[in-house]
């Protein structure tokens, strides 16, 4: 019985770690301040992220061509569709690339909430980014709560759930 | 009864168990994509996963041609041998280790020599502003693989690595992560760097 018991533990264990891999949020220890920045979105409307100070906030880096990035835009929107009554915010913010570029792509990959322009590469490099899409969720108090390294099925309901909890 | 449905599920589960174990330890697999013919090299060892997926030579033409490179460093990226790259941590095993890499240490083996792969921080570093703009230079910064990087379960990261060598030449890659604080290697053999346009004709 024990034998049973324990090879039941150790495979829910196994499995348990295979399902995490399918796409969560990895928690960032430590009081971790998220570094400010101040950036124009393709409307020309200025996003400063103390702004937002007191509600989580979803950042994500990425450029148009970039596969991952473009895979998780549409989950990204769908998401945002269902944050945004709820005092979440979204932020993408694009590495390098102009007005024009986002917004032939965009034909594409509709998006409807704000895409910032990081054209020097200057905001990303505050940040601990070594890849895209690297996505942040930063809590109400400004701290980094959530990293994730490439892209995730953002509008899964549990992913979701861990950024409504930080509220 | 009791007795059979503990048989039962305890088989079940060790059929389960030993399944994902071959899972987490398959080795490489190489592949084609019928629609395009490129190749691809698959290594899955413990929790890591890497791909490796053949670039054409005018992949990399079209890529840096639309950014400000000369004409010099457009053909020699183009004919680097680059490949399309994922790495990521399955958490198939499930020890929640993270998974970290240091591309300084991979080695490849090219016509009985080994040598390190190339690094985008020497390659921009090479580069005169008049070869690659600051804005080129960023395209190669966030799309080059990063040199070093650490994956939790789940985590992964797409990017291009580059080996140096002629379109259609074959190599070796000797890969090396650490899992927690365990350091560990592997081998793809054969890997081909894809033809440039003239050998498909």
């Amino acid at each position: 019985m024990k034998i049973f018991h324990g090879t039941l533990v150790a495979l829910l264990l196994i499995l348990a770690g295979s399902t995490q891999a399918a796409g969560t949020l990895t928690p960032i220890s430590g009081d971790v301040q998220a570094p400010d920045f101040s950036l124009q979105d393709t409307n020309g409307k200025t996003h400063r992220l103390s702004d937002y100070r007191g509600k989580p906030v979803i950042i994500n880096f990425w450029t148009t061509w970039c596969p991952p990035c473009r895979e998780e835009l549409p989950s990204m929107n769908r998401a945002w569709h269902q944050l945004k009554q709820e005092g979440i915010a979204m932020l993408a913010i694009n590495m390098g690339e102009d007005e024009d570029t986002i917004f032939i792509f965009s034909a594409d990959y509709p998006t409807d909430f704000p895409i910032l322009m990081d054209q020097a590469g200057e905001v990303i490099e505050q940040w601990p980014v070594k890849g895209l899409p690297t996505t942040y969720v930063v809590a109400p108090d400004g701290t980094i709560a959530y990293r994730a390294i490439g892209s995730r099925e953002w509008d899964d309901k549990t992913l979701l759930d861990m950024v409504r909890a930080l509220k | 009864m009791s007795g059979i449905l503990r048989t039962v599920v305890t088989v079940g589960l060790l059929a389960c168990g030993f399944t994902m174990a071959w899972l987490a330890h398959a080795g490489v697999q190489r592949s084609s994509n019928e629609d395009n013919g490129l190749e691809k090299w698959h290594f899955i060892e413990g929790d890591i996963e890497i791909e490796l997926v053949q670039r054409l030579p005018d992949q990399t033409r079209a890529m840096f041609m639309k950014h400000d490179f000369s004409r010099e460093v457009v053909e020699a990226m183009a004919t680097s041998c680059m490949f399309q790259t994922i790495i990521r941590n399955s958490g198939k095993s499930g020890s929640g280790q993270p998974v970290s890499i240091d591309l300084t240490q991979w080695r490849m083996r090219y016509k009985g020599k080994q040598r390190g792969i190339l690094l985008k921080e020497p390659l921009i570093e090479s580069w005169s502003d008049e070869e690659a703009s600051p804005a080129a230079k960023l395209v190669v910064r966030w799309g080059m693989f990063p040199t070093q990087q650490e994956y939790l379960s789940g985590d992964y990261n797409w990017g291009l690595t580059a080996y140096g060598i002629p379109p259609g030449s074959m190599f070796d890659l000797d890969v090396s992560w650490a899992e927690g604080d365990k350091l560990r290697t592997g081998e793809i053999k054969g890997i081909v760097c894809a033809p440039d346009v003239d050998r498909l004709k």
